[in-house]
């Protein structure tokens, strides 16, 4: 049984919380073996290529002798992993002792991939960076420098935060009872398609056209209606998501700099990071291959109204923080960050929390009670002590009336 | 001579130089057919560019007399390479430039009048290292060369290469295919921290280069790896005054070298 639980929820995440059946099923697809051996931690990927033309369980304790001490740690890791994906199937035999197998459905696959194809590099970043990339892909849709044909009402009215675009999945399936292995197996060959073709809508299943739908609404791409038949056209964002991938050598190899002025610098060529750093920061030249602006309060708060958060903005930065500065930790300077959230908590100043007012206290006596009991259970919020008044959280109200009833 | 701690790497992207020998006379001499040992390298470098797309594979072939690049997984080749029918790109492309090199590496033999010359071990290590800096500046990954054969003369130029890779943090990992073991590769390999192996059945071969040599650097600093049982630093020694008798069976060795 897996003994480290990993919280964070990415798409690999889902993956793994997936009923047995389902993943077996979604392993016959070559493009997602692959695609979960690249997720894997680099252990468990040596781990699977060394059992990859072994047939024969290996045990558990003949594997721990490979480690070394100090990485035992990692080994845990990453042999739960592989047990939580069921690329590893573990057997436990009648002498109680634990061996491991790969997966036959995804030995095979892989065997046979080593042996007789390659596949496309883009599907795999495109998994990688399921979610790293909406941050991207928000960016982008503020910037205008995506195609503005799928912005419907309801997107552009309400920006879509990080979170709801990262957990699209998954409410897919949990909300529609749509297939997650049809709908994985999906995404992965929209990634493969090219942008700026048409494609007919009539090879697909309806779960298929459902999820086209949303995709849409995502920006990922764009229906068209037909007299007869209706076309859908992945959009550049989508071949970003894709694309980041394939050149995510450049973009590992970040381009921006940030100074402790609060001075930008950004080695790029490219309209959409042009774009993007103008959401957040005022550009102030723009040289053929540089872009230089400045950090401000003002660009900030345009930011924020954007519904950017600073987290947001600062992820961006230390993800693509230049290799030069990217050595350094932080590769944001720590007075820039601590601002950059300063300057939006500047912006929430009102806390709301639901509470409850009480005053009109028969005494002192009961009132200071009261306010003391209120502490101690650490509802308290506020008490006018000359007036009598006190507000407490709203949970807390059941106890303090009970408190206060025996009070009198 | 210590060998180098090696660096600290934080990820298992890995730049891979295996560096083949396609030396005629030994390929012709042994039990072990070459286009069999080509499947199994073959088998490893699809395995490394698997791993993790930023993985980058350089194939270097050196033959009697010349070495040249053979492929390079970072060249740009998206015209054929997006839908050539089942046979992966990779394995189309590093036979048929493996086929021109041994052409031409025959070609320039016959015109020096069947004279090799020495050190095309050197040189192909220095050519490895020049493309693993030129990576290196270009961006952060992770080198790794292999080696060739055992010359006498070549010991000076080989230990230059050996000392330029410690230098630069390379560990150069030794294969070693054939029935003597080569006191050049445990050298190298011990100087910069790499792996020496001599597998003792070569019908696994995969299963050594899996295991062994496609560990990436980060992995390695929390795994066993094979220890070099002894090091031949004789050959420092009795090498540098040449010994003409044995030019003609120091190549009969494989080594590759990968890498992180």
């Amino acid at each position: 049984m897996p003994q480290v639980r990993i919280i964070a929820k990415n798409f690999m995440d889902m993956v793994a919380a997936l009923p047995a059946m389902k993943l077996d099923m979604l392993y016959d697809n070559t493009f997602i073996c692959e695609a979960v051996l690249r997720s894997l931690p680099p252990l468990a990927k040596k781990y699977v290529l060394q059992f990859l033309f072994i047939d024969d369980p290996v045990t558990a304790k003949s594997m721990e002798e490979w480690v070394l001490v100090d990485g035992f740690s990692k080994h845990r890791v990453a042999i739960d992993r592989l047990i939580q994906l069921r690329v590893f199937l573990e057997i436990t035999d009648r002498k109680k002792e634990i061996s491991y197998k790969l997966n036959p459905k995804f030995q095979g696959n892989l065997r046979k991939y080593l042996v007789h194809g390659s596949v496309l590099a883009s599907l795999a970043s495109f998994l990688h960076s399921f979610s790293c990339n909406f941050i991207c892909s928000q960016f982008a849709y503020h910037s205008g420098a995506l195609p503005r044909e799928p912005m419907p009402s309801n997107i552009t009215v309400r920006l879509p935060t990080l979170e709801e675009l990262d957990v699209y999945a998954l409410e897919q399936w949990e909300d529609r009872g749509v297939d997650p292995a049809d709908l994985i197996s999906f995404l992965l060959e929209l990634s493969f398609h090219a942008t700026g073709q048409a494609y007919n809508l009539n090879t697909l299943t309806d779960v298929q056209i459902h999820t086209l739908k949303d995709l849409a609404d995502l920006g990922l791409v764009k229906l068209q209606q037909g007299r007869k038949e209706s076309w859908f056209i992945p959009t550049k964002l989508a071949t970003n998501l894709s694309m980041s991938l394939t050149d995510s050598s450049s973009r590992k190899e970040g381009f921006v700099v940030v100074e402790t002025n609060f001075r930008l610098y950004a080695y790029s060529t490219s309209k959409l990071h042009s774009e993007i750093l103008r959401l957040f920061s005022r550009v102030e030249y723009q040289l053929p291959n540089l872009i230089v602006g400045a950090i401000t309060k003002e660009s900030l708060y345009n930011a924020f109204e954007n519904g950017i958060t600073s987290e947001q903005i600062i992820s961006f930065l230390q993800q693509n923080a230049h290799p030069r500065v990217a050595e350094r930790t932080p590769s944001v300077p720590e007075n820039v960050a601590d601002q950059i959230r300063l300057w939006e908590t500047d912006l929430n100043r009102v806390e709301i929390t639901p509470a409850h007012f009480y005053d009109e206290f028969p005494s002192k006596v009961v009132f200071e009670a009261a306010s003391d009991y209120a502490r101690e259970i650490g509802g308290f919020l506020w008490e006018d002590s000359k007036k009598m008044r006190l507000v407490v959280n709203a949970d807390v109200h059941a106890q303090m009336r009970e408190f206060i009833r025996q009070q009198k | 001579m210590a060998s180098v701690p090696s660096k600290l790497y934080t990820d298992d992207v890995s730049l891979v130089v295996v560096l083949l020998d396609t030396n005629p006379f030994f390929w012709g001499a042994t039990t072990f057919p070459f286009s069999e040992f080509l499947r199994h390298v073959l088998a490893f470098l699809n395995s490394i560019l698997l791993l993790n797309q930023l993985n980058q594979v350089v194939v270097i072939a050196t033959g009697l007399s010349s070495c040249d690049y053979v492929f390079d997984s970072s060249a740009p080749s998206k015209v054929e390479g997006l839908e050539s029918g089942r046979m992966p790109v990779l394995y189309s492309r590093v036979l048929q430039r493996l086929e021109e090199f041994v052409g031409s590496d025959e070609r320039s033999v016959r015109s020096n009048g069947g004279r090799r010359r020495g050190g095309t071990l050197a040189v192909v290590g220095v050519v490895g290292l020049l493309d693993i800096q030129r990576v290196f500046r270009s961006g952060a990954l992770h080198p790794q060369p292999r080696g060739s054969p055992d010359g006498p003369e070549q010991y000076v130029a080989v230990m230059n290469a050996i000392f330029s890779a410690q230098r630069s943090m390379v560990p150069i990992d030794s294969c070693v295919i054939g029935a003597q073991h080569s006191a050049f590769l445990q050298q190298a390999s011990y100087i910069t921290g790499g792996v020496y192996l001599k597998p003792p059945k070569l019908d696994g071969l995969f299963q050594y280069l899996s295991t062994i040599f496609a560990t990436d650097l980060h992995c390695r600093s929390f795994l066993q790896l094979p220890k070099p049982v002894g090091v031949d630093f004789r050959a420092s020694s009795v090498f540098g005054q040449a010994n003409p008798e044995t030019t003609a069976t120091t190549t009969d060795r494989k080594r590759k070298a990968l890498e992180v």
